[in-house]
C-alpha cells in the first residue's frame, strides 16, 4: 500500500483535490477493513474459531494499522495547514470524523478480541461455543486485504508460546491505537458539532445486490422453520386450482358436445 | 448488585462452556435445555425453567422463532447459543454508534421498511449523531458487503445473532429484557473509594446529620409499621392475590379496566381502602367523586372545591399561578364570595397577606385548615352516610381468573399498549373543565349571611360603617371551634334560611350582582380584606357605639365597637344570637389593639394595600 506523500502547503487546487481524493480513498479502505475485522471478531470463541481465524485477524489488524497511520499523517498535516480553504477544510473534517470513528470501532474490536482470546484459548477446542456457523471466514479476510484469494499455509499445530506472544503483540497494538487517538485529539481541533454530513439519512439499497437473494434473505431470517410448511401449502393450493380448472374444462366440453 | 451480577455472569460463562461441551448440536429445543439444566445443577424443573429464561433474557441463548419474547419455552421451540462476541459478561458498553450501524444495515436489507420503534430510534440517532452519519452509512454498507462474502447459511446465522443481541440491549416495546442499565453511572458504588480527606469529611457530615435527626421510640414507630402492614396486607398485589388476576403475571388487563380512575362502579377492595384514612379517600379520584357527592348533599362542597383549587395552584404551571390565586380568592376567600369557605381569622389574615405576593404555597395554611376540617368532621360523617353505604353495596368483587397455559400464551400474544398518557391527561382536563362549568351553586350562597344584599349600601358608595354591617354568617360559620360545637344546628339553621329565602333572594340577586360589578369591586375588597383596616376605618368613628355592640360573640368577648347602622337581621325570625354588625373573623384582642394603635398613628398616611391586586390608592375612607 503506497504511502501518500505529505503535500504540506501545496497551493494548487489540483494538488488539493488529489489530497482530498487520496484521503477519501484511504478512509474508505479503512472503513472496509474495520467492517471485515468486525465480522471476523464476531467469530472468536465460536466453533469456527481456529488458528486460521486468528491469523486472518492478525493480518487484517496489521493492514488496518498501516492505513490508520497513513491517514493520521495525511489528515493531520492537512488540517494543521492554516491556509486551507473552507470547503477543503470541511471535507477534511468530515474525513477526520470518519477516521476517528473507525479508529474507535477498531479499538473496541481489538479489545474484545484480546479479552476473548484470553478466555477461549485455542488449545482446548472443546470449550468453543457451538453457534451454528459452519464456514470459514477466509473470504471476508480476503476482502479486507483486498486480495482475491487467501492462501492458507498454516501449520496445523500451534506451539504454546506463539499464542501468548500473539496476545502480547495485540496488547501493544491496542495501546498504540490508544496513543494515536489521543495524539489526534491533541494535535487537531475538530469541532464535531460543526461537521455536517453529505450523505442521505437512509442508506440506499445497494444497486449491485441481487434483489432475489435479498428477498430470500429476509424471508429466511423471519421464518427459518416454516419453509417446508409453506411450500407444502402452496403445492396444495396449486393442485386445487388445477383440479377446478380441469373440472370447468370438462364441463364446458360436455356442454358443447351435448348442445 | 453489580458484583452479584458479575459473579452470576461468570458462573453463567462457566455454565455456558460446559453446556457447549455436552450439547454438540448448534441448537437445541427448549425442553432439552431445561432438562439439561435441571440435571446438571440438581434443581427442579420450575427453577431450571426460570434459570433458562434468565439466560435467554440476558442474551446467552436466543430463540429462533418468536425472537422478541425473551424466555424459554418448555416445548420443541429451538434455541441457539450466542457467539461470545455478543455476550454481556464483560459488560462492554453498548454503543449507540453500533446500534445506528445495525439499523442502517437492516434498513438496507429490508429496503427501507423498518419497524416502528426501529424507525423512531433511527431518526433519533440521526439527530444526535449527525456528524458521524456519513461514516455510519458507509460502515453499514461495508459491513453488509463483507457479510455477503460469507456463505449463505453463515450469513443468516450471523444476522440472527446480531438481531438477538439488539433485542436484548434495545428491547422493542413489549419485550422484557434483563439488562438494567445501571452501568452508565459515573461512579461505581461498589468500587473501593480512596480515603482522601474529602471522603472523611463527607462521612463526618453524614454522621452529624444522622445524630441531629429527630427520633421516635421504636415501640411507637414499629407499632405504626405493624399497623400499616396489617391494614394494607390484603391490598398489596405482591403479598396477596390480585382480583381478578395480576396483569403483570397473566397479561390480562381486566384488573386495570376495573380499577380505572373514573370507573362507575368501584371494586370492593377499593372502597375498603377509602375507609383507611382520609388521605386515601382523597387521593383516589373515584373516592373523591363520592365524597364530593356527599358534600353536595350536605351543602358544604366548597371545602373540597377549595382544597382542589389549592392543589391545582400548588401543582400548576408558574405562568397561571397569579390568575389562579386571584380566581381562588374571588371565589372562596373574599367577603361575599360565591363559595365562601369557613376559616378562622388568623389564617385568613395570613393568607390575605400572603396573597400580596402570590406564590405556590400561599394558600397552604388555609388549605391545611380546610383539610383538617374535612377530615375531622366530614370524613367521619361520610363513612356513616347513606352515600357511602350505597357505594359499598354496589361495589363489585370480581372473580378470580383461572388461565391455562395455552390461554396465558394467547394473552401474551395479544398484548397491546395502553392509552397514551397524553390522551389521559387531555381527558382529565376535559373532565375538569366540565365540572368547573357545572360548578354547583353552593347553598351557602343563598344564606342570608353571605348575601350581598345587605351591602348594597357599600356598593352605592357610602364609605363608612355599613361595611361593618356585614352580618357575618357568624353562628352559622364563625370559627372552627363553634362549627365543631354546633355544626348540626348551624346547618339546620342554614337550611331553614334557604327554604324561606330563595324566592325573596332570587330576583334580588340578579340586580345585586350587576351592581356589584358596576361599582368598584375594589371598594368591596378594600372594605372586606383586612380586619385591621376595618378596625382602622372604624375606630375613629365608632368608639361611641361601643356600648351597643354588646351582643355575645361566642368567640371573642373583647369586641371593639362598631356602629350598627342597620340590622340586616331577622327577617325570618331565626333565633340566632348574632349582632348584626358582627364581623366575620373574630380577632384576638392584641391584634385589635395593634391595629388601632397603628391606625391612630398612621392616620391618613397609612396606605395599606388591602387587596393585593389593587394599586396603591389613598384610602380616604379610613379617614
Amino acid at each position: 500500500m503506497p504511502l501518500v506523500n505529505n503535500k504540506v502547503g501545496d497551493d494548487s487546487t489540483v494538488g488539493k483535490d488529489k489530497a482530498l481524493a487520496d484521503g477519501e480513498a484511504l478512509v474508505d479502505s479503512l472503513i472496509k477493513v474495520v467492517a471485515c475485522y468486525r465480522h471476523l471478531a464476531s467469530c472468536v470463541g465460536s466453533c469456527t474459531d481456529s488458528l486460521q481465524l486468528r491469523d486472518e485477524l492478525r493480518q487484517t489488524r496489521e493492514k488496518a494499522q498501516k492505513l490508520a497511520v497513513a491517514i493520521c499523517h495525511h489528515l493531520t498535516s492537512h488540517l494543521r495547514n492554516k491556509s486551507l480553504p473552507e470547503e477543503q477544510r470541511k471535507e477534511m473534517e468530515l474525513l477526520w470524523v470518519a477516521f476517528s470513528s473507525s479508529l474507535e470501532l477498531l479499538h473496541v474490536d481489538m479489545c474484545k478480541v484480546f479479552k476473548m482470546g484470553d478466555i477461549f484459548s485455542l488449545a482446548d477446542t472443546g470449550t468453543l461455543v457451538q453457534t451454528g456457523l459452519q464456514g470459514g471466514s477466509s473470504e471476508v479476510a480476503a476482502r479486507a486485504l483486498s486480495i482475491p484469494d487467501l492462501n492458507q499455509a498454516q501449520p496445523p499445530a500451534l506451539p504454546a508460546g506463539l499464542e501468548s506472544q500473539e496476545q502480547s503483540t495485540l496488547e501493544q497494538e491496542i495501546s498504540q491505537i490508544d496513543h494515536m487517538i489521543d495524539d489526534m485529539e491533541m494535535k487537531v481541533n475538530v469541532l464535531r458539532w460543526m461537521v455536517e454530513p453529505h450523505g442521505p439519512q437512509y442508506a440506499d439499497p445497494l444497486s449491485s445486490t441481487d434483489s432475489a437473494s435479498l428477498a430470500l434473505l429476509s424471508m429466511d431470517e423471519e421464518r427459518p422453520g416454516h419453509q417446508p410448511l409453506c411450500q407444502r401449502s402452496h403445492i396444495f393450493v396449486l393442485l386445487l386450482l388445477f383440479a377446478v380448472v380441469f373440472v370447468a374444462a370438462t364441463l364446458s366440453v360436455c356442454i358443447f358436445l351435448f348442445s | 448488585m453489580m458484583m452479584i451480577e458479575q459473579r452470576e455472569e461468570t458462573s453463567k460463562t462457566e455454565t455456558e462452556r460446559r453446556a457447549k461441551q455436552s450439547i454438540l448440536r448448534s441448537f437445541s429445543s427448549g425442553e432439552d435445555i431445561i432438562a439439561w439444566l435441571a440435571d446438571r445443577f440438581q434443581i427442579d424443573t420450575q427453577e431450571a425453567r426460570s434459570f433458562g429464561s434468565m439466560l435467554v433474557a440476558l442474551g446467552y441463548i436466543y430463540p429462533l422463532q418468536d425472537h422478541k419474547r425473551l424466555l424459554i419455552k418448555p416445548d420443541a421451540s429451538l434455541y441457539r447459543f450466542q457467539t461470545p462476541y455478543f455476550w454481556p459478561t464483560q459488560q462492554w458498553p453498548v454503543e449507540d454508534t453500533d446500534y445506528a450501524i445495525y439499523l442502517a444495515k437492516r434498513n438496507i436489507r429490508k429496503k427501507g421498511i423498518l419497524e416502528l420503534h426501529e424507525q423512531e430510534q433511527y431518526n433519533r440517532l440521526h439527530k444526535w449523531m449527525n456528524h458521524k452519519w456519513d461514516f455510519i452509512v458507509m460502515q453499514a454498507k461495508e459491513q453488509y458487503r463483507a457479510a455477503k462474502e460469507r456463505k449463505k447459511p453463515d450469513r443468516v446465522v450471523f444476522e440472527c445473532q446480531e438481531r438477538a443481541y439488539w433485542v436484548v440491549h434495545r428491547p422493542p416495546p413489549g419485550t422484557v429484557s434483563a439488562m438494567d442499565y445501571g452501568l452508565e453511572r459515573r461512579i461505581d458504588p461498589n468500587a473501593d473509594e480512596t480515603k482522601t480527606p474529602d471522603f472523611y469529611e463527607r462521612i463526618m457530615i453524614f454522621t452529624q446529620q444522622s445524630i441531629m435527626r429527630p427520633r421516635v421510640k421504636s415501640s411507637v414507630s414499629i407499632g405504626a409499621l405493624v399497623k400499616y402492614c396489617t391494614t394494607y396486607n390484603s391490598h398489596d398485589p405482591f403479598l396477596s392475590k390480585c382480583l381478578p388476576s395480576n396483569p403483570w403475571l397473566t397479561d390480562d388487563v381486566t384488573f386495570w379496566t376495573l380499577n380505572r380512575l373514573n370507573v362507575e362502579v368501584p371494586s370492593k377492595m377499593r372502597v375498603e381502602r377509602w375507609t383507611f384514612s382520609f388521605g386515601e379517600l382523597l387521593s383516589d379520584p373515584r373516592g373523591r367523586d363520592d365524597f364530593r357527592l356527599f358534600l353536595k348533599k350536605e351543602f358544604s362542597s366548597e371545602n373540597l372545591a377549595f382544597w382542589e383549587s389549592c392543589e391545582d395552584l400548588k401543582w400548576g404551571t408558574a405562568a397561571t399561578m397569579r390568575e389562579k390565586a386571584e380566581q381562588i380568592y374571588k371565589t372562596f376567600l373574599a367577603r361575599g364570595a360565591p363559595r365562601w369557605i369557613n376559616i378562622d381569622g388568623k389564617t385568613m389574615e395570613i393568607t390575605v397577606n400572603g396573597l400580596r405576593h402570590p406564590h405556590r404555597y400561599v394558600l397552604d395554611a388555609a388549605q391545611t385548615h380546610i383539610y383538617m376540617l374535612m377530615k375531622k368532621d366530614k370524613y367521619g360523617r361520610y363513612i356513616k352516610s347513606p352515600v357511602f353505604k350505597d357505594t359499598m353495596k354496589k361495589a363489585i368483587c370480581p372473580e378470580e381468573h383461572k388461565f391455562s397455559d395455552a390461554q396465558l400464551e394467547q394473552n401474551a400474544k395479544n398484548r397491546r399498549p395502553s392509552l397514551s398518557p397524553i390522551i389521559l391527561r387531555q381527558q382529565e382536563l376535559e373532565q375538569r373543565a366540565k365540572m368547573a362549568a357545572n360548578a354547583p351553586v353552593d347553598i351557602t350562597q343563598l344564606c342570608r349571611f353571605t348575601t350581598p344584599v345587605p351591602h348594597l349600601a357599600v356598593y352605592s358608595g357610602i364609605t363608612d360603617s355599613p361595611s361593618l354591617a356585614f352580618p357575618a354568617p357568624s353562628p352559622a360559620c364563625p370559627s372552627p371551634i363553634s362549627v365543631a360545637l354546633d355544626s348540626t344546628s348551624a346547618c339546620e339553621r342554614r337550611l331553614e334560611a334557604d327554604e324561606r329565602k330563595p324566592e325573596a333572594l332570587g330576583p334580588v340577586r340578579g340586580p345585586v350582582s350587576k351592581s356589584r360589578m358596576a361599582l368598584s369591586l375594589r371598594r368591596l375588597l378594600k372594605r372586606g380584606c383586612t380586619p385591621a383596616t376595618m378596625f382602622a376605618s372604624l375606630s375613629p368613628k365608632c368608639h361611641s357605639a361601643a356600648g351597643t355592640s354588646s351582643r355575645i360573640q361566642p368567640i371573642s368577648p373583647d369586641e371593639p365597637s362598631q356602629a350598627p347602622p342597620r340590622r340586616i337581621g331577622n327577617f325570618f325570625q331565626i333565633k340566632v344570637d348574632i349582632p348584626p354588625e358582627c364581623r366575620i373573623y373574630p380577632i384576638e384582642s392584641e391584634d385589635e389593639d395593634e391595629a388601632n394603635r397603628s391606625a391612630s398613628r398612621g392616620g391618613v398616611g397609612t396606605k395599606e394595600i388591602i387587596c393585593p391586586w389593587e394599586s396603591l390608592t389613598p384610602h380616604n375612607g379610613t379617614g
